[in-house]
């Protein structure tokens, strides 16, 4: 389904109250702009013509099977990889054009977290603060603080080396966060942690969501991006195939199935990923559509 | 240049916490030197051996040994490590010239083969090898190596940079290697059969090599010193320009 412009202009003139003069007054609320985005690596049509909009200020889910071109879409609104077709605004700086001024108003944590085992989690973070201009007294406050937020005081001198999987995803969030970034961007910032870890990170991003900053989540989870997330689109493919709020695209699918109970998020998902779900004797099967 | 003396100090740090990769630099170049001049140092009187101006063979030797320690490129290992864990991404993502991310790791390479070139010839003086030219002598010695080692390095990261693999560019620091010994190893230039004399007169490296041996074995010839630091400089611009290329075009 292509995105609707239309109705998200509407809404957005119910929910602010102010009028609105037209595509100007959107991009300046914008924090993320993709028109026509395309990605081909040699042989692979990774990315196929990606449009999307994110609000300043919302915390925006991105899901799709594996292999949809979540993280390539990521990486290429991070200024990591070179975008093929297409253009791109994050934080209103133009990606391919102004990389550098993207940098400067973004928080990565890509899905991969990428650390440097031979330091400790401290150096990393003051490192990563010095990266973005403070002077190393900051540097140092700011990495205490960011410790203690993600719970990591007690392993902050020790070697990100002997850190388990969930420490580093804790570290690898606290990193992309140094510089109180405009728009935070996390690929599957949740996989593989513990349930208590996983809420340490829920909170994390609805605390730094209420403190203004935009959230670009990726994830697997469909529970998480309906606890989460105000919008989110569902990607398969290489295009986007829904987009609204979680409310919106349950709505959506019940009333075009017709069904009698509320469809889960699940539902939605496997419907536009062109599967389906049917339950036979209490067993579920997946059958491809 | 503040952010890459950021990361310059990190890359230090990493080459401080990893001195299992740092020692094989030192001692394999001892090792060679010790071999070499144990086979060789009775072929080569220092009374009768005119191009030894006087010393022992062992001090003919130690720019060759010098040079093995400076060309082992182990910082260009820990990049393509760097890229393969993903932090690289995580420095790319940040707002740093791309020029700083391997201006960093060249910086620490710097400090890292002044420090491993001055450990090398302080033996060297321990063992009775002197310096002919002097204090000034013995700076150029350190200053040369050691910018070599970095320009060395140098071109190893670009093939990190391009391969993004350690058997890669493990490879291709042994393609380099063969150039240590298309030099006038054993014996000075006029010495060597023809077609190892052109090899050698050919090679960047005889040239370098010919600049630390004058420094330790006669007084300041700057007739020879020149060139050595021209090669040096002149590759390392080349290496610094494909770096910087390389890392803009990073993909
Ligand atoms: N560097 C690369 N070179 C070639 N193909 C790639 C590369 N990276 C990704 N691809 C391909 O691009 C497509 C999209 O990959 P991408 O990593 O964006 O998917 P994803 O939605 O993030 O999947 P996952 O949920 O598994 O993380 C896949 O077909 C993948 O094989
Ligand atoms: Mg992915």
């Amino acid at each position: 389904m292509s995105s609707q412009p239309g109705r998200r202009l509407d809404s957005r003139t119910t929910d602010e109250g102010d009028d609105v003069a037209g595509v100007v007054e959107l991009d300046r609320h914008a924090a993320v702009e993709a028109q026509g985005l395309v990605k081909h690596y040699p042989g692979v049509e990774a990315v196929r013509g990606v449009d999307l909009r994110v609000q300043a200020g919302e915390v925006f889910g991105f899901l799709g099977p594996n292999g949809a071109g979540k993280s390539t879409t990521v990486r290429m609104l991070t200024t990591l990889l070179s975008i093929t077709e297409g253009s791109a605004r994050v934080a209103g700086h133009d990606v391919a054009r102004d990389p550098d001024a993207v940098r400067r108003a973004i928080g990565v944590a890509l899905q991969e977290a990428g650390l440097d085992p031979r330091q400790t989690g401290r150096e990393l973070l003051e490192l990563q603060a010095r990266l973005f201009g403070m002077s190393a007294q900051t540097a140092a406050g700011r990495a205490r603080e960011l410790l203690a937020l993600v719970e990591l005081e007690d392993a902050a001198d020790r070697r990100i080396k002997g850190y388990s999987g969930g420490m580093k995803r804790r570290l690898d969030l606290a990193s992309a966060l140094v510089h109180e970034p405009e728009v935070l961007f996390l690929d599957e910032p949740t996989t593989g942690l513990d349930p208590a870890s996983r809420l340490t990170v829920w909170d994390e991003v609805r605390r730094v969501n209420d403190r203004g900053t935009t959230v670009f989540l990726t994830t697997q989870y469909l529970e998480e991006a309906d606890q989460l997330c105000d919008r989110l689109a569902i990607i398969a493919g290489g295009r986007i195939v829904r987009e609204g709020t979680p409310a919106r695209l349950k709505a959506e699918l019940r009333e075009r199935r017709g069904l009698a109970a509320e469809p889960t998020l699940d539902d939605v998902f496997l419907d536009a990923t062109g599967r389906t779900r049917d339950r036979v004797a209490g067993d579920v099967q997946e059958v491809s559509a | 240049m503040s952010a890459a003396w950021v990361l310059g100090k990190r890359a230090l740090r990493e080459g401080r916490r990893t001195p299992d990769a740092l020692l094989p630099t030192l001692f394999i170049p001892l090792f060679f030197l010790v071999v070499n001049v144990g086979q060789a140092a009775k072929i080569f009187p220092a009374a009768s051996t005119e191009f030894l101006h006087g010393q022992g063979y062992g001090a003919f030797q130690l720019p060759s040994s010098l040079l093995l320690a400076a060309s082992f490129g182990t910082a260009a290992l820990f990049l393509v490590e760097e890229i393969e864990g993903g932090y690289f991404d995580k420095l790319r993502a940040s707002p740093v010239p791309r020029s700083a991310i391997v201006l960093g790791r060249l910086i620490a390479e710097l400090v890292k083969a002044v420090a491993i070139t001055t450990v090398l010839v302080l033996l060297g003086l321990a063992f009775g090898i002197s310096i002919a030219s002097g204090p000034v002598g013995f700076v150029l010695l350190v200053a040369l190596t050691a910018l070599w080692a970095v320009v060395f390095v140098g071109f190893m990261q670009i093939i990190a940079l391009k391969t993004r693999s350690a058997a890669a560019t493990n490879s291709a620091g042994l393609v380099f290697f063969p150039l240590l010994f298309l030099t006038p190893n054993f014996v000075p230039r006029d010495l060597l059969t023809r077609p190892m004399e052109i090899a050698a007169t050919l090679n960047p490296v005889t040239y370098v090599m010919e600049a630390l041996r004058s420094l330790i074995l006669e007084d300041l010839e700057w007739g020879t010193i020149a060139p050595g630091f021209a090669v040096v400089l002149a590759l390392g611009a080349v290496m610094l320009a494909l770096n910087v290329r390389v890392i803009q075009r990073y993909d």
